[in-house]
């Protein structure tokens, strides 16, 4: 079983818009993280550039689809697919989230909420164990953001991803927009929150922006919010061996004002940066 | 605590109550919160569409491009794993939509037909050099006996207008829709074959009888076969002669993978 090699730095999702300055000169990042289903492909220009960037620099491939929580069990095409590709990348590591997204008959391409009850996390911690011995991989697994809770749920949801991470083995993506957004949507403290998790199984951190209103919308449209960056700067000093990144899949800007951001990212985790430049 | 059919039934009724509006929901879930993964559905399945179809869309305009992509993800709800495939079949719902404007479907065959192969597996097409040496020995019953192996990805359909210049017009963001109107064959008298150039997927229209040669040959005829059925058309000679020069482009163009029985040797 592969085990995620940690890695302190800084870094940024690997999006089309930014092919060609990743391919014509080195970006100043530590590793970028892709959407793993759009190189789940055959053959063609994506995977030509993602070779050649890996050829540089870490990848971690990051899933949605892999549907860690349906009671329809997993997908093993799917899967068979992901470890070829893991196969051919030699990623840092292999992430998705901590929700469900199909059933056997339909997909929702959406990150759909799960209960928080014994069942579904049995289920959830099930699905983690298969698709980790078909991967030969210990996944890392993001927390979700949502936006509806379930009448008969029987833990906190902070509750319910630590238990999946203590039995399964599992890993922590810990992503800090998710967080502001939940909080808001189901009226918890963000910073309770994430204390409670078990810090020490955090092998990465997303940092996005969101949309606001009387419910917070995960969009990842626009910069990290204030509350995000405030949540990070108190978090960072309790994280070791973490990779931070800035993620953005939509109205996605020019690179350097990711890099900016990303510059943000290092000024506020001073920790991380001293750990990574040593 | 729920059992695992009550977890099952749960997720099976909650994708049914994204698919469709009429369902009933539950009485003790919030219709605003759920609304809001309703709408991302949609939202994300009409967005998959449109960056599938730019072209199809520009050419119907948005209002109808929209409402066609809703009508399609009804009629076919997705499920496979990855959010590509949503499209598939989109020319087939546009045939019924769009009977009085039969260029719409061509013209969105056409864009799937690239999209697919712009992640088709990597290949290296025959070169002519490799062509004429392998076929150097080649005698009268190996020619007949020939059979092609086409690239990765390549697609034949026959078409009744000129996608070709309409595909052209469409490339800018700003086309007017109302100044280009695509000429139309009939009957059908072309046909569009797409596959990837290098890294590029490229198509050309070609006339009936090499598409018919082309249909053949894509369909693992031998050469001896599809030229029999082209004599029934233009006569024994004329076949051949013509033939040589279709399987000469093909080569030049880079559609051929490999040749048998050249492959076995």
């Amino acid at each position: 079983m592969n085990t995620p090699s940690p890695l302190d730095g800084f870094g940024l999702g690997l999006r089309r818009d930014h092919y060609d300055e990743f391919l014509a000169c080195g970006v100043a990042v530590d590793f970028v993280e892709v959407i793993s289903e759009n190189y789940m492909v055959d053959g063609g220009n994506p995977l030509r550039v993602l070779e050649a960037v890996r050829r540089d620099i870490p990848v971690m491939l990051h899933g949605v689809s892999m549907s860690l929580g349906s009671a329809d069990g997993l997908d093993f095409d799917y899967l068979a697919r992901l470890k070829k590709l893991a196969d051919r990348i030699e990623p840092q590591w292999v992430s998705d989230h901590i929700c469900w997204t199909r059933t056997s008959a339909h997909n929702s391409h959406d990150l759909l909420p799960l209960p928080y009850t014994r069942e579904s996390l049995e289920n959830f911690v099930d699905n983690v164990e298969r698709a980790q011995d078909f991967l030969q991989r210990e996944l890392v697994l993001e927390n979700p953001s949502s936006y509806m809770l379930f009448p008969g749920d029987e833990m906190t949801e902070r509750e319910f991803i630590a238990e999946i991470v203590d039995r399964s083995g599992a890993w922590l993506l810990l992503d800090l927009n998710n967080v502001i957004v939940s909080a808001h949507n189901h009226g918890f403290s963000a910073n309770d929150y994430v204390r409670g998790l078990p810090l020490e199984r955090v092998r990465q951190v997303h940092l996005a922006g969101h949309t606001d209103g009387e419910i917070k919308i995960d969009t990842h449209d626009a910069p990290v919010d204030e509350a995000t960056w405030r949540l990070y700067s108190s978090v960072a000093p309790m994280l070791s061996d973490v990779a931070v990144m800035i993620e953005r899949d939509d109205r996605i800007p020019s690179l350097s004002e990711l890099l900016d951001e990303l510059a943000l990212a290092r000024d506020l985790a001073p920790v991380i940066e001293h750990r990574r430049s040593a | 605590m729920t059992s695992p059919s009550m977890l099952a039934a749960q997720q099976s009724a909650f994708i049914e109550l994204l698919l469709d509006d009429e369902q009933p929901m539950p009485a003790d879930w919030d219709k605003l919160r759920f609304d809001v993964y309703r709408n991302a559905y949609r939202a994300r399945i009409v967005d998959a569409i449109r960056d599938t179809y730019p072209r199809t869309e520009r050419w119907v305009g948005e209002d109808a491009f929209r409402r066609a992509a809703i009508h399609h993800a009804i009629r076919r709800p997705p499920n496979s794993w990855t959010l590509d495939a949503v499209g598939e079949g989109f020319s087939e719902v546009l045939s019924e939509l769009f009977s009085n404007d039969p260029e719409v479907a061509e013209l969105a065959w056409l864009e799937w037909a690239m999209h697919t192969a712009f992640v088709s597996a990597d290949a290296e097409p025959l070169d002519s050099a490799s062509f004429a040496s392998g076929t150097a020995g080649f005698v009268e019953n190996d020619w007949a006996s020939m059979t092609l192996r086409f690239l990765p990805g390549t697609q034949l359909q026959s078409v009744e207008h000129d996608i070709a210049t309409l595909w052209q017009s469409l490339a800018a963001r700003d086309h007017d829709a109302a100044s280009t109107s695509p000429e139309r064959w009939t009957p059908a008298t072309r046909s569009c074959v797409v596959w990837r150039h290098g890294l590029k997927p490229v198509f050309m229209l070609v006339d009936a009888d090499e598409g018919r040669m082309l249909e053949h040959m894509l369909e693992g005829s031998s050469y001896g076969d599809a030229c029999a059925a082209f004599a029934d058309t233009v006569g024994s000679d004329a076949a051949v002669r013509q033939a040589g020069a279709m399987l000469a482009n093909w080569i030049h163009q880079g559609m051929i993978l490999t040749v048998s029985p050249l492959e076995a040797s």
